[in-house]
């Protein structure tokens, strides 16, 4: 699959959401922290944004969280660009990593508080929560 | 500062180019300018303030309502375009060297006579240095300031009409400003303010910088270190004691494996034991399935996005906007062959070559095709693999409420075969089994004392770390407070001795000028005068005692207060030991001839130079006969009613 012209590579939250993102990804116990890497719960949000239709501009200090080269080729960026497709309506999107990378951002950026609110927030453990969440 | 010569050209009623020469001599230091009432003492007085300041210098009037000052002959005179000018140039000596500074200002005369002024004047002022070459003063404003400071030229350069100011009764404040001004005393007073308010900002600085801060984090640093080394002793003890305990329970399984009756149920433990450990373990490994399997399941949330980009894509294709999933290449060939899929060759122009070439016309740009295709391509299996990952999930969730059955029922069994130890009739399975069950039991018990001391140690650690970035903080900041507290001191202290200093030389200078005043009071007034004495008091009130020593400054008649301003003026000039002309415009207007005559005596002396503007009322008889041994240079402005202009000419003596 060949990737559109590289850019920017790099994918940045809003500093304020930054500590649920740790919440979400640093501890031992799989039950209580669920997520491994903060690309997944960055997936997460994104998709539970567009879900919601809630896109949220990037407004606080940006804090860079991973690299695209961690996206997988065979799901997230597949996702990515659908993400932009759906959200543009228009396929020359596909030509510029900036905006798909933008409009992933700026879905997680809302997503992030529905994920926080129905992982970490609500009762029960987070992983179980989170099994609950994709059913 | 000692004034040598003044040109004037087109300023107000002086047409034309005209000067006058200052007497400088030692023995004839006085200038004598008469005139009547008009005929233009204060407009040349004026010429002097002009040249030397402009009309004002760093927001001091020096000029102020004073009309036009370009002659109006000449600008009636010039033809419409023609530029006017109005120069005042003014030579003197100051400090050894000569200067010459020249002031003018221009207008172009309009249609209808009146005159477009430029914006600002022009100022310059040029030096005659030791090899006798006049060379430019680059920061001509600055240098004049620095001789004579504008907010001191009114003591040296006054208005007669004025001279009185100083000696009435509410003029303490401006005999006070006066004497700061001339004697410098406000340079110390500015230094003092200065210093005081940075004195004042450091207090700010000091005040928000800790203050036993440090100490306070210290030994709570050390408080917290000390806690966690307890709590992880204690730690160490627990899993001892854990260890210990598990030794003592193997024991007893051994024990009771050698007993007859308890080896069967012994044996079953061991069994249950085993295959609870297994299925705890599997469900650790189903954990981490469904937690691998869960936070990559976010297609599942995703699936409106992957519809709905398919569903766009999918409109554009029906539009002919993109392609069919065809690649570029693979049509293009099939055209350079004319040959259909099937091996049959089509012609040129044929329904088939005709659909070809529409397909290759409608077709994105390369690089853009290939990933439309592509994703396109990768989104339509997400369909199937949603539906996967769901039952995946639902697969192993369900495994995991089985294997949490299992572990509930082997616990229940493990359960039972400790109660039926516990209780045997023989005595020794009986004790055996309820020490195993105390020492299972402290297991537990120690195991959530650990629980508790990890999660203490845990917050311990955290705030250990705060504080050691807290402590780095204070310790910055205590030594910026050291530094602090040395320059607060060092400025207090300057503060302080700067007010010192100015106390002494301000309450010094009150009482120089004070006897110098006096002295100069009782040589000026009328030997019969009433009054005997002067007075400046800390309140720099200028006061006069009588000969019955009694306060009378109020019993002062005009001339007499004029007297005593004359006199503290003077007394100012001699103590600041600044060599300035004593320039005055009607200085005896409103004086009684007695006072006249005995100023005209004295005055000579107690100036460097001076210039008297006069009318010949105020100068005539014995002040004239007392002043004439000490004129220098005298002259006459005659104001001529026909043209509204005046002529210097000089007095031949």
């Amino acid at each position: 699959m060949t990737e559109p012209a590289i850019s920017r590579d790099t994918v940045a939250i809003d500093e304020a959401v930054h500590e649920v993102y740790q919440k979400l990804t640093e501890g031992n116990d799989p039950v209580d922290v669920p997520f491994r890497t903060m690309k997944d719960v960055f997936m997460w949000a994104a998709s539970l944004g567009y879900q919601r239709g809630e896109r949220r501009p990037l407004t606080g200090k940006r804090v860079t969280i991973f690299r695209w080269a961690q996206f997988s080729p065979q799901t997230d960026i597949p996702l990515l660009k659908a993400l932009a497709i759906a959200d543009s309506g228009d396929v020359n999107v596909l030509l510029k990593q900036d905006d798909i990378l933008t409009i992933a951002e700026e879905y997680a950026n809302a997503g992030i508080h529905e994920l926080r609110t129905r992982v970490l927030d609500e009762f029960g453990q987070p992983l179980w929560n989170l099994v609950e969440l994709s059913q | 500062m000692k004034l040598e010569r003044i040109t004037l050209e087109n300023f107000r009623q002086y047409y034309g180019r005209q000067h006058l020469n200052f007497a400088k001599a030692k023995e004839r230091r006085v200038t004598v300018i008469h005139g009547v009432n008009g005929a233009g003492k204060t407009s040349l007085f004026l010429a002097i303030n002009w040249c030397l300041y402009g009309k004002s210098v760093d927001n001091v009037k020096v000029i102020d309502n004073v009309g036009e000052l370009i002659s109006k002959e000449a600008i009636n005179r010039a033809g419409v375009g023609e530029c006017v000018r109005a120069v005042v140039e003014l030579a003197f000596l100051h400090d050894g060297r000569r200067y010459v500074v020249r002031r003018s200002l221009e207008g172009t005369k309009k249609q209808g006579g009146s005159l477009a002024l430029n914006d600002t004047d022009d100022f310059t002022m040029m030096r005659t240095d030791e090899d006798g070459q006049a060379k430019r003063v680059s920061n001509p404003i600055g240098t004049m300031n620095a001789i004579l400071p504008v907010n001191i030229r009114t003591y040296f350069l006054f208005d007669g009409e004025k001279i009185d100011n100083f000696a009435k009764p509410e003029a303490s404040a401006e005999v006070k400003d006066a004497i700061y001004l001339v004697l410098k005393v406000e340079l110390l007073v500015r230094a003092r303010r200065h210093l005081e308010a940075i004195a004042q900002d450091y207090r700010k600085d000091l005040k928000q910088t800790s203050g036993g801060e440090l100490r306070d984090l210290i030994e709570r640093d050390e408080n917290a270190r000390k806690e966690r080394e307890k709590a992880e002793k204690r730690k160490a003890e627990l899993s001892d004691g854990i260890e210990s305990a598990h030794r003592k329970i193997a024991d007893i399984d051994r024990r009771l494996l050698e007993i007859q009756g308890a080896r069967a149920l012994q044996q079953q433990r061991d069994h249950l034991g085993r295959e609870l450990k297994q299925r705890q373990s599997e469900l650790d490994s189903l954990v981490n399935q469904i937690r691998e399997l869960t936070t990559g399941a976010y297609p599942i949330v995703a699936k409106p996005v992957v519809d709905r980009a398919l569903q766009i894509l999918d409109e554009k294709r029906e539009r002919g906007e993109i392609p069919s999933s065809v690649r570029k290449q693979f049509v293009q060939d099939l055209i350079e062959n004319m040959n259909c899929i099937c091996g049959r060759p089509f012609l040129d122009g044929s329904p088939e070559h005709q659909r070809l070439l529409n397909l290759m016309s409608s077709r994105l740009p390369g690089s853009l095709e290939d990933d439309v295709l592509d994703t396109s391509a990768a989104l339509r299996p997400f369909d199937e693999r949603i539906g996967k990952l769901r039952n995946d999930i639902d697969a192993s969730m369900k495994r995991r409420t089985e294997l949490i059955g299992l572990i509930n029922e082997l616990q229940a069994e493990l359960d039972d075969v400790g109660r039926q130890l516990r209780g045997s009739p023989l005595e020794e399975i009986s004790r055996l089994e309820k020490q195993r069950q105390e020492f299972r039991t402290d297991v537990e018990s120690y195991n959530a004392e650990i629980g508790s001391l990890t999660e203490r140690i845990k917050n311990l650690t955290e705030e250990i770390a705060q504080l050691e970035k807290d402590i780095g903080k204070a310790q910055k900041d205590e030594r910026r407070g050291q530094l602090l507290s040395i320059k607060l001191d060092l400025a207090q202290r300057s503060a302080d001795a700067l007010g010192q200093m100015y106390q002494a030389f301000s309450d010094d200078m009150r009482v120089r000028i004070e006897a110098k005043t006096k002295e100069i009071f009782k040589r000026l007034i009328w030997k019969d005068s009433h009054f005997q004495d002067v007075l400046l008091g800390p309140d720099f009130n200028l006061e006069v005692i009588d000969r019955y020593g009694m306060f009378s400054r109020s019993d002062l008649s005009a001339g007499e207060r004029q007297v005593l301003s004359l006199s503290f003026i003077t007394a100012m000039s001699r103590t600041s030991e600044e060599e300035a002309p004593l320039v005055m415009d009607t200085p005896f207007g409103r004086l009684s001839s007695h006072h006249r005559d005995s100023i005209t005596k004295h005055l000579p002396e107690l100036a460097d130079q001076l210039v008297l503007f006069v009318t010949d009322e105020e100068l005539r008889d014995q002040a004239r006969k007392n002043l004439e041994p000490r004129i220098g240079t005298e002259y006459r402005l005659e104001f001529d009613r026909k043209t509204s202009c005046t002529e210097i000419v000089e007095v031949n003596r």
